[in-house]
């Protein structure tokens, strides 16, 4: 088995002229949690749909357990986009089912269970939930697998605080222990905790990629203070006219 | 994995045509009843038979609109919108995701035919005579088999699968189009429609040009032929001409959906 879970070279993603990545070079180990981490329009998202094969990178190579994007590297990825994907007639149960066709990692057994702690009726039409039991349904379906990557973006991003907890709980007591879960957020403080290195996005540059432990060694202060110092939106001066 | 990805069109079909197949027949027997129950007395009975037959010509209508409607919604939605997060990311590859959606559209569409036409045997006014009389036909068709009857089925056979090639043709044209259309980050339903309306003006132009002389030449051929034969030759020249057409669509939309996927 490769020591090396990712391995992102040069990698970089135009929008027109308008650069998303720029030159992103990364390496993730496996049994990692992994914050990261950076503004809005930072290329988070940008870098993790090129990890699952939903964007062509422009220049560089990712490679992912050795191989480049592709059917094998998809079904070691499971995926938590920041939006719903789901057709509207289908039921959970049926997405159970086409995740067990598809996944050979997905375990059934567990889905129900979650579904049980979290107070979803797998049986109930996908149309006739709220948003909130949606996003439910679609962190169970991901969670649910035995993946050597998890990609979560944004995962806490649109709920209330007791809902976050509840679901870094969910992520935190379901995930492949010899795997790496990938979290993109901006909500640092919420997930310091849990997250045993941190990336630092700026630009679509990579500023800052350490353990957290070192992280705080070295800078005597948490990570979250440390990304407020980092990403601190100038403060407006006023200034003459 | 090809097997499973048209599971699933196939079920989101059935779920769009569960109700508008059955209720075309129903309908189509609804209307034997009336058409071949009026005598003629009375006006009400003529209003009512009237009204059912609209009803069933607009539900057949509605059928082949809700099959078109249907394959653009599945590719444009499933594979370009939302649903493209989860199509993407599934172990597969784009040729397979793009068939797949292709296999159930035509089949969807032929069986739409199949029973638009069910519907019309259901409406003839059968009688004791008539079923007699097929059934006679049909064993004297079987005991009498010989070569012209072994050209008309295959030429049958072969008319389907022109038909099949044809709406395949016309699918992937739509694919293609709504891919070029994703190309762009804004206005991407115009951008379609655009692009689709480009692509007929380039076939046409192309097979007015480089194709016409050779239809001349294909043509001449044909004539040449005794009459059964000139129809196969007619039939498969047709099939041909599609499927090239159709290659360089899907090979295009697959280009496309492989390096240039941009979903919003």
């Amino acid at each position: 088995m490769n020591e090396t879970l990712v391995s992102c070279a040069a990698l970089t993603k135009r929008y027109g002229s308008k650069a998303a990545l720029q030159g992103v070079n990364l390496e993730l180990g496996r049994g990692r949690i992994v914050g990261l981490l950076g503004p809005n329009g930072s290329g988070k998202t940008t870098l993790i749909k090129i990890l699952c094969g939903l964007l062509q990178p422009t220049e560089g190579a990712v490679l992912v357990d050795g191989q480049p994007v592709g059917p094998y590297t998809k079904s070691a990825i499971s995926y938590l986009p920041d939006r719903m994907y789901f057709a509207d007639w289908m039921k959970a149960t049926d997405l159970f089912d086409l995740f067990a066709d598809f996944y050979g990692d997905f375990d059934r057994t567990r889905a129900m269970t979650m579904c049980a702690s979290l107070g979803v009726t797998p049986s109930d039409r996908l149309k006739s939930m709220s948003k909130g039991t949606k996003e439910k349904v679609q962190l169970v379906l991901v969670m649910a697998r035995k993946a050597q990557l998890y990609l979560l973006d944004e995962p806490i991003a649109g709920v209330d605080p007791a809902a976050r907890d509840f679901i870094l709980n969910t992520i935190l007591t379901n995930y492949n222990e010899e795997g790496t879960v990938l979290i993109s957020t901006h909500l640092i403080s919420d997930i310091e905790k849990v997250l045993d290195e941190a990336v630092f996005l700026k630009e679509g540059q990579i500023t800052l990629h350490d353990t957290v432990d070192n992280i705080r060694e070295r800078e005597g202060k948490s990570v979250d203070t440390l990304f407020r110092e980092i990403f601190r939106a100038p403060n407006f001066e006023g200034g003459a006219f | 994995m090809f097997g499973k990805l048209l599971k699933y069109d196939f079920r989101s079909m059935w779920k769009q045509f569960a109700f508008i197949w059955p209720a075309a027949l129903a309908l189509a027997l609804v209307n034997h009843f009336t058409i071949n129950g009026l005598d003629g007395s009375s006006g009400a009975e003529e209003t009512a038979a009237g009204i059912s037959m609209l009803v069933y010509v607009a539900i057949l209508m509605a059928m082949f609109i809700v099959a078109l409607v249907f394959a653009i919604q599945r590719f444009f939605k499933g594979l370009l919108g939302d649903e493209g997060y989860l199509m993407h990311t599934l172990p597969v590859r784009p040729w397979q995701l793009i068939g797949a959606k292709l296999v159930c559209a035509v089949v969807t569409t032929f069986l739409s035919v199949v029973v638009a036409l069910l519907s019309i045997l259901i409406i003839l006014p059968w009688n004791r005579e008539m079923v007699g009389d097929l059934f006679r036909g049909l064993g004297y068709v079987f005991t009498h088999w010989n070569i012209q009857v072994t050209h008309g089925v295959i030429g049958i056979l072969e008319f389907c699968l022109m038909m099949m090639v044809s709406f395949a043709t016309g699918f992937l044209q739509l694919y293609l189009s709504m891919s070029i259309g994703h190309l762009f980050s804004k206005n991407r339903v115009a951008f379609s429609v655009i692009a689709f309306i480009a692509i007929n003006a380039v076939v046409s132009t192309l097979s007015g040009t480089l194709l016409l002389p050779l239809s001349d030449v294909l043509s001449d051929i044909i004539n040449s032929m005794n009459g059964v034969t000139s129809f196969h030759a007619a039939m498969w020249t047709i099939i041909a001409g599609e499927l090239v057409l159709s290659a360089i669509f899907f090979a295009g939309t697959e280009f496309i959906l492989r390096k240039k996927l941009n979903l919003e």
